[in-house]
């Protein structure tokens, strides 16, 4: 149902008597955990993956231990089940919390490697990072070659 | 390295004492000067490594990088290459100290804070510098007469030549700008001898805090796990991390050590993770477990790329 209605802009404040996608925020809201800031941005990222970004099999969940409203889903079909956690901006978290929120099993039982924190800004702006267990070395920089047919190409394109 | 292209010169004149760095010989003295402590000089609040053995001994032993913040005698005024001391992080020291490969003294300069002394050290030195001059034109002077006599046999009594000879030392000047100066490198007066070290030996310059503690630990269990560390003041961060010696490796980590029960703004994680995906480094939050027996919790932030 969701996938055929165009992307909706909500008021900056959470309102839950919204006229446009109210269903699922009631059932985000039924959850009954977290705070309304917390739910609503939980709405806002699941509307961005199910909708802008097409993201598969998107479900919520609610942990009343960590007493929040994240959310589960795939990128594509080939892709393994993330777990993102949708969080206001201005919250504050300690290391001990994303800790705690890697913990948390994920559909098969199993806590995952990495997790996928959404940070939500007062004006809806998304910003996803990757937080992961242990060292994860990062991508090497491109080979050198490439930096030099770029040089080359830029080169010419100044003459 | 830097410490290898270093022109070893000779100390001040009065010290007949032999350096011991000369006396590589056997196998059996460079053992056992590795397992001296190195002096690790405490100048102000900065801990410093002078001697360019001491500085192989624990880039290759242990590991530690330190940063030259030495200018060059020959090089001075740029600032790519710089020589020694070694200017080691607090972490840096504290590891050589707690495994006993090191012991903190007092720096030469800690002897000069009386302004008397500095005058009659310049003083000294001017009058030094005045008997060279004087030296170095009579060495000229006789120098140039040998030149002349040597000419005047080789032409067979040249008159004009005679006559300059005569009037050699009349007519003679030796200008200050050629003077040579000698540039000393190494000093004498710092002893390394083990009986002196005692004297010498002086306290930790800072106190300790709680966030020197997380430090310490985070950099103590990285160095053991055989990453090689440096400052990451350019980054915003604590540690880089290389996964062998920097001259060899890029920096795969930025290392934040934070405690673990200390609240951040997510927008603070924000900036790190925006910085790590610019520079191709992985944000490493590092924070020391209070759980016995647990060491420090490691934990990746990478920006998700998703825009």
């Amino acid at each position: 149902m969701w996938a055929t209605r165009p992307r909706c802009t909500l008021p900056s404040s959470p309102n839950p008597s919204a006229p446009l996608c109210v269903f699922q925020y009631r059932e985000l809201m039924a959850l009954d955990v977290g705070d309304t800031a917390q739910v609503y941005a939980a709405f806002l990222v699941y509307l961005d993956l199910l909708e802008e970004r097409r993201w598969q099999e998107v479900t919520s969940r609610g942990s009343a231990e960590l007493q929040l409203v994240y959310l589960e889903g795939r990128e594509s079909e080939s892709q393994p089940r993330q777990l993102i956690i949708p969080l206001p901006g201005q919250r504050s978290l300690s290391h001990q919390g994303v800790r705690s929120l890697l913990s948390q099993p994920g559909l098969d039982g199993v806590p995952s490697p990495s997790l996928l924190l959404a940070a939500v800004a007062p004006d809806s702006t998304l910003a996803y990072y990757r937080f992961s267990r242990g060292f994860v070395v990062p991508e090497p920089p491109d080979s050198i070659q490439d930096l030099e047919s770029g040089r080359e190409r830029r080169k010419r394109r100044r003459l | 390295m830097e410490m290898d292209r270093e022109v070893k010169t000779q100390t001040e004149g009065e010290s007949v004492e032999k350096d011991p760095e000369l006396d590589t010989r056997t196998e059996e003295v460079k053992r056992k000067r590795e397992m001296e402590p190195v002096r690790v000089c405490v100048s102000g609040s900065a801990l410093l490594l002078w001697r360019s053995a001491d500085l192989q001994l624990v880039r290759e032993r242990m590991g530690i990088v330190g940063t030259l913040v030495g200018s060059l005698a020959r090089q001075p005024r740029q600032n790519c290459r710089l020589g020694r001391p070694l200017q080691l992080l607090l972490e840096e020291a504290r590891l050589l100290k707690d495994t006993g490969r090191a012991v903190l003294v007092k720096g030469a300069e800690s002897e000069c804070d009386d302004d008397r002394v500095n005058v009659e050290v310049e003083e000294n030195y001017a009058k030094h510098l005045q008997h060279s001059y004087e030296e170095q034109g009579r060495l000229a002077l006789e120098e140039k007469k040998r030149v002349l006599e040597r000419v005047m046999t080789e032409r067979l009594g040249d008159q004009p030549i005679r006559e300059r000879l005569l009037s050699l030392k009349s007519s003679f000047s030796f200008p200050r700008s050629a003077m040579m100066v000698q540039l000393c490198t190494a000093r004498a007066r710092l002893s390394y001898a083990p009986d002196e070290r005692d004297w010498l030996a002086t306290d930790w310059p800072l106190p300790r805090d709680n966030k020197q503690e997380v430090r310490y630990r985070v950099y103590q269990d990285l160095r053991q796990q055989g990453y090689y560390i440096t400052s990451a003041g350019k980054f915003g961060g604590d540690y880089l991390i290389y996964p062998g010696d920097p001259l060899r490796f890029h920096a795969h980590f930025i290392a934040v050590c934070v405690p673990i029960k200390s609240q951040s703004p997510i927008s603070d994680f924000l900036c790190l993770a925006r910085l790590g995906a610019n520079v191709k480094k992985t944000i490493l939050l590092c924070s020391p477990s209070e759980t016995e027996g647990e060491g420090v919790i490691y934990t990746s932030v990478q920006w998700s790329g998703m825009v």
